[in-house]
């Protein structure tokens, strides 16, 4: 199944809903990855409150997917990790989720706004069309 | 016009024979041969043969008009040199001596075909449309002892196509070399985009030599204007594997040494994906998208930013 990558101005957003299969989940890796630097997305939010469930796997490639958001040059969040998978996470190693994270996806959206307005391309578009 | 037959002193070397006795014996064995009387007997029939040819072979390509005069009076050249060295041989030993006139011409010849791009095929049947013309003149002769002529007219041209291939590679290589040096000189230079802002575009392939070029080249640079900031665009960057992963590695880090900020753009969507799987993580670097978005951010490094003329100054 494909998860859905919406547009909110450069910012993308994915909600993980369902448990991805392997192949599942590399093919919305490189989906996200291919739309970040198709559109020059400045922030992307992953969104996985609905996952109660998160295996090694699932992690490594949530963990993969936003370094490699960072490398194509947009911020990355991880919203609404749940505490029971926070603990599971922990318990398998620390650095499973080494990317940001944020409460939900309104505190993330929050994050990225504030970290794409310190950024040196923010005004970009306005300084070029003015 | 076709050149008299070379009487000179033999310019092959014929091993086994460097006695008196055995020098002053080769010309009795040398003059029964029925090649050697084939070619004193044909020689221009059998020359216009060949240059008939090396017609078909040069319209073959594609060429409408007549073979090229310069052509024909090298070929002409080539084969008295050839029947020379025919005649003056014994045909038990060829030995091919790379100062001999025949060596000479031919080498000539083919360099200046492989300079003006004339493929190595076209240039290698030629010579070997010369071996097929005379072993099929000498068996429809049917002489009783042509067989070991035949042997040996096999060993004279495999000498001479090695050669033709020889001479051939060597022009192409050299011309890679060339070209190889030219691109590294090119292909590494560094910008000075804004004060204390440096950029160094990568193309090419990133191999450990230039990798090293790269990596000496920016880092004077960096000592020499004090930068700030460096971009290093990858835009041009072909592939990403862990070759190149490795020597950016270094690159950046002897660069952040020196107390600049590395911003690296134009990281491709196979590129970012590939670095990831590596395993490569750049600690302390910028990642942008495209060069606008790095020389943006680079300004704002230093505190400035390029933005529309308000009020016009006085």
């Amino acid at each position: 199944m494909r998860i859905p990558i919406l547009n909110l101005g450069r910012i993308l957003l994915v909600s993980i809903q369902v448990d991805l299969t392997d192949s599942d989940a590399m093919e919305f890796q490189s989906d996200l990855v291919n739309r970040v630097a198709e559109i020059e997305a400045l922030g992307v939010a992953i969104d996985i409150t609905a996952l109660d469930v998160v295996d090694s796997y699932m992690a490594r490639v949530i963990n993969d997917t936003a370094y490699m958001v960072r490398l194509l040059g947009a911020e990355a969040v991880i919203c609404g990790v749940q505490p029971f998978v926070a603990m599971t996470l922990i318990e398998m190693g620390r650095d499973l989720l080494g990317a940001n994270c944020a409460f939900n996806l309104e505190q993330g959206m929050e994050i990225l706004q504030e970290r794409i307005a310190k950024r040196g391309d923010a005004y970009l578009d306005e300084d070029e069309n003015e | 016009m076709a050149f008299p037959a070379r009487r000179g002193p033999s310019i092959l070397k014929s091993r086994g024979h460097t006695s008196k006795q055995g020098y002053h014996k080769e010309p009795l064995r040398t003059m029964t041969t029925p090649l050697k009387q084939l070619l004193r007997e044909h020689r221009t029939e059998l020359l216009d043969e060949w240059l008939q040819r090396a017609q078909t072979i040069w319209s073959d390509d594609g060429h409408s008009e007549n073979l090229p005069h310069e052509w024909t009076l090298k070929l002409r050249a080539i084969f008295d040199d050839i029947v020379a060295a025919i005649d003056q041989t014994p045909t038990d030993t060829f030995e091919l001596n790379p100062e001999s006139p025949l060596a000479n011409h031919l080498t000539q010849f083919v360099t200046a075909q492989a300079r003006t791009g004339n493929s190595a095929n076209r240039i290698t049947s030629l010579i070997l449309a010369l071996k097929n013309l005379l072993s099929n003149r000498l068996v429809t002769q049917s002489h009783t002892d042509a067989l070991i002529d035949l042997i040996w007219l096999e060993r004279v041209f495999d000498r001479l196509t090695l050669l033709t291939f020889s001479a051939f590679v060597e022009v192409r290589e050299r011309f890679i070399a060339q070209q190889s040096l030219s691109l590294m000189e090119l292909s590494t230079p560094v910008l000075r985009l804004w004060n204390r802002i440096l950029m160094m575009p990568l193309i090419g392939v990133i191999d450990t030599v230039r990798a090293r070029e790269i990596t000496e080249q920016l880092l004077e640079a960096i000592a020499r204007h004090e930068a700030r900031v460096t971009i290093l665009d990858l835009t041009g960057v072909p592939v990403i594997d862990t070759g190149v992963a490795q020597h950016l590695m270094k690159t950046i880090d002897a660069a952040r040494l020196l107390g600049t900020r590395v911003i690296m753009t134009g990281i491709s969507p196979e590129g970012a994906q590939t670095l990831t799987k590596l395993g490569v993580h750049f600690n302390d670097v910028i990642s942008r998208a495209t060069l606008r978005a790095g020389i943006a951010e680079a300004l704002l490094l230093i505190g400035q930013r390029i933005s529309p003329i308000e009020d016009r100054r006085p």
